[in-house]
């Protein structure tokens, strides 16, 4: 009907295909190398920084042998990624229950409350998620410090607990709720906590859901606070900060650690991308 | 809707109680430190921590580079993740394909995919091979000057699915009978764009803007992942510098660098709360 319009979707079309594959090839592409033998990707792996003008890296499409090899040197023969991998799993797991109590109940007190300094407290909160890592380390570790947690996991955990940006992601759902829905629940004689329990927590099933997908995304890929926290116990660093390390040392089981942890997060991702697309609602700052 | 501050409280308790005490009073206690000059008798200096730090070189490459970086990451962020989502937006409902595949990375750790990046970008790597392919030099991306290019791709490959999603969700809340009745009376797709599309998504707008800087601020991640713990001056960051201070527990300079970092980035903020402000004034004076 309209030849401009027909371009424009083609256009489109052909833009977001290429996204696509930019997007998604990082992933195919470690799987497929995690399933090629250690000594195969060794041997690739050295290709790597060869200055020569007339030298090229082979394109290297899939491996040349299917072979578990890589799986079985990290997961059975050698433990050292395994252990880094536990030490994320420990992380991920402690944040996300600290956070689970602490902060959809501080959303609900700054929501579904009406009381003089609600607007000040969520400003503050605000502010301090603009704040950069660089900034908010340094109160961190005055307090971690005095409490001596540092060189402890507890330095990683903790202040993680008070995240100022899920606060801010339930607050702005909860803010939406009609309050029918709690004078309803009160007319049947529920105080605030049992309407918290029984009616906000379902209701906001979504904005939760949406939320600890993107706790566990970003406790999946912790570097700043480990780094800083953790620098005399390397011992108890999480898998995300040794993966730079691997590929220099050219371990030849890189891939599998890469697909090792690149596999819960892919699980989380089709477990929750519903809520992550129906959750998240922050159309307006009010 | 409950009106006592009394009922609000064990709810608020928790929370409040640890933002206090991880941010909220070191942030205030913080400020001894960076008046005092950290030896045996502790003496008060006045702003002297923070003349020095603001004089030191590696201080200011720091800051330098992390505000380069954020003024170069967060617009293309915003741009990219707005014609992404206008793209998908008129896709729908074919687009669920396309939608988790700009999403996923978001939920990925870069750190996993970072071996995938040194081998695109390795001087025989397929990056350079299209390259030349298209008739250009091949670029030294992991030693050069370029360095900072993988390091920025990266953080856009993981960071676009956030603000992609504020973006749709905002053109997916403009009811499409507004555009139906436009049509109607015969408006073009420009004056649609203008009138309808622009003012109803300025909001949205705004808040991926801000969230485009704080995740800009972010990078270190990715200078960590490329560029190491000790990167090459174009990669050297204030989380380099503070990190270092740190390490030699000289907190007089730790704190004086951050609350002067934490004024800049509040200044930035408030000028990107001015230029909205403006901006919907506008929108709506001509509508």
């Amino acid at each position: 009907m309209n030849p401009n319009k027909d371009i424009r979707v083609w256009l489109a079309r052909i833009f977001l295909t290429v996204m696509a594959i930019v997007m998604l090839l990082p992933m195919v592409q470690t799987f497929l190398y995690s399933f090629s033998s250690i000594p195969e990707m060794k041997s690739y792996m050295k290709t790597r920084g060869n200055r020569e003008e007339t030298e090229w890296m082979d394109p290297h499409l899939s491996p040349h042998m299917i072979s578990l090899g890589q799986y079985e040197q990290i997961l059975i023969k050698d433990n050292t990624v395994l252990q880094y991998f536990i030490n994320s799993v420990v992380y991920a797991a402690a944040i996300l229950a600290g956070q689970a109590l602490v902060l959809p109940a501080l959303a609900y007190g700054l929501s579904k409350f009406r009381f003089h300094g609600r607007e000040g407290i969520f400003f503050l909160i605000v502010m301090l998620m603009l704040l950069p890592f660089q900034v908010t380390m340094v109160p961190n570790v005055l307090t971690l410090r005095v409490m001596g947690l540092l060189n402890t996991q507890w330095a990683v955990i903790l202040p993680m607990w008070f995240a100022p940006f899920y606060v801010f992601l339930l607050r702005q759902y909860m803010i939406t709720l009609p309050d029918e829905l709690l004078e309803a629940s009160s007319m049947d004689g529920a105080g605030p906590f049992r309407s918290f329990l029984w009616i906000v927590i379902p209701v906001c099933q979504p904005v939760i859901g949406a939320a600890a997908a993107l706790s566990f995304a970003e406790n999946w890929n912790l570097v700043e606070q480990p780094l800083t926290y953790l620098s005399r116990k390397p011992e108890l660093m999480p898998l995300s900060t040794v993966f730079n390390q691997l590929a220099g040392e050219n371990t030849g089981f890189e891939f599998a650690g890469a697909a090792l942890y690149i596999l819960p997060a892919m699980l989380v991702y089709f477990f929750f991308q519903k809520d992550i697309l129906s959750g998240i609602q922050l159309t307006e700052m009010k | 809707m409950y009106k006592k501050f009394r009922q609000a409280l064990p709810f608020l308790l928790p929370g409040m109680a640890g933002l206090l005490l991880f941010y909220g009073i070191p942030f205030i206690g913080g400020i001894w430190y960076s008046v005092t000059d950290g030896s045996v008798k502790n003496e008060f200096v006045g702003l002297n921590n923070y003349t020095s730090v603001w004089q030191n070189p590696m201080f200011q490459l720091g800051l330098r580079n992390a505000l380069e970086l954020s003024l170069i990451c967060a617009p293309l962020l915003f741009l990219l993740s707005f014609l992404l989502a206008a793209g998908l937006h008129r896709m729908r409902p074919a687009g669920a394909f396309f939608r988790s595949s700009v999403l996923m990375p978001y939920l990925m750790p870069s750190s996993a995919v970072l071996i995938i990046w040194l081998l695109w970008f390795d001087y025989g790597g397929p990056v350079n091979r299209i390259l030349t392919a298209l008739g250009g030099q091949r670029i030294d991306w992991l030693l050069g000057a370029e360095l900072r290019i993988p390091v920025i791709l990266l953080f856009l490959w993981k960071n676009l699915g956030f603000c992609v999603i504020v973006f749709l969700s905002a053109l997916q809340s403009i009811p499409e009978s507004l555009y139906e009745y436009a049509t109607l009376e015969g408006a073009s797709f420009r004056k649609q764009t203008f009138s309808i599309t622009l003012p109803l998504v300025v909001p949205s707008a705004f808040l991926v803007a801000i969230l485009s800087f704080v995740s800009a601020f972010r990078i270190f991640k990715e200078i960590y992942f490329i560029g190491g713990a000790y990167p090459k001056d174009p990669l050297y960051t204030l989380q380099n510098y503070m990190s270092n201070m740190y390490n030699k527990l000289n907190y007089q300079n730790v704190t004086a660098a951050a609350y002067m970092f934490a004024l800049i980035v509040f200044l930035l903020f408030g000028l990107l709360f001015l230029s909205q402000r403006t901006a919907l004034k506008r929108l709506n004076g001509e509508g």
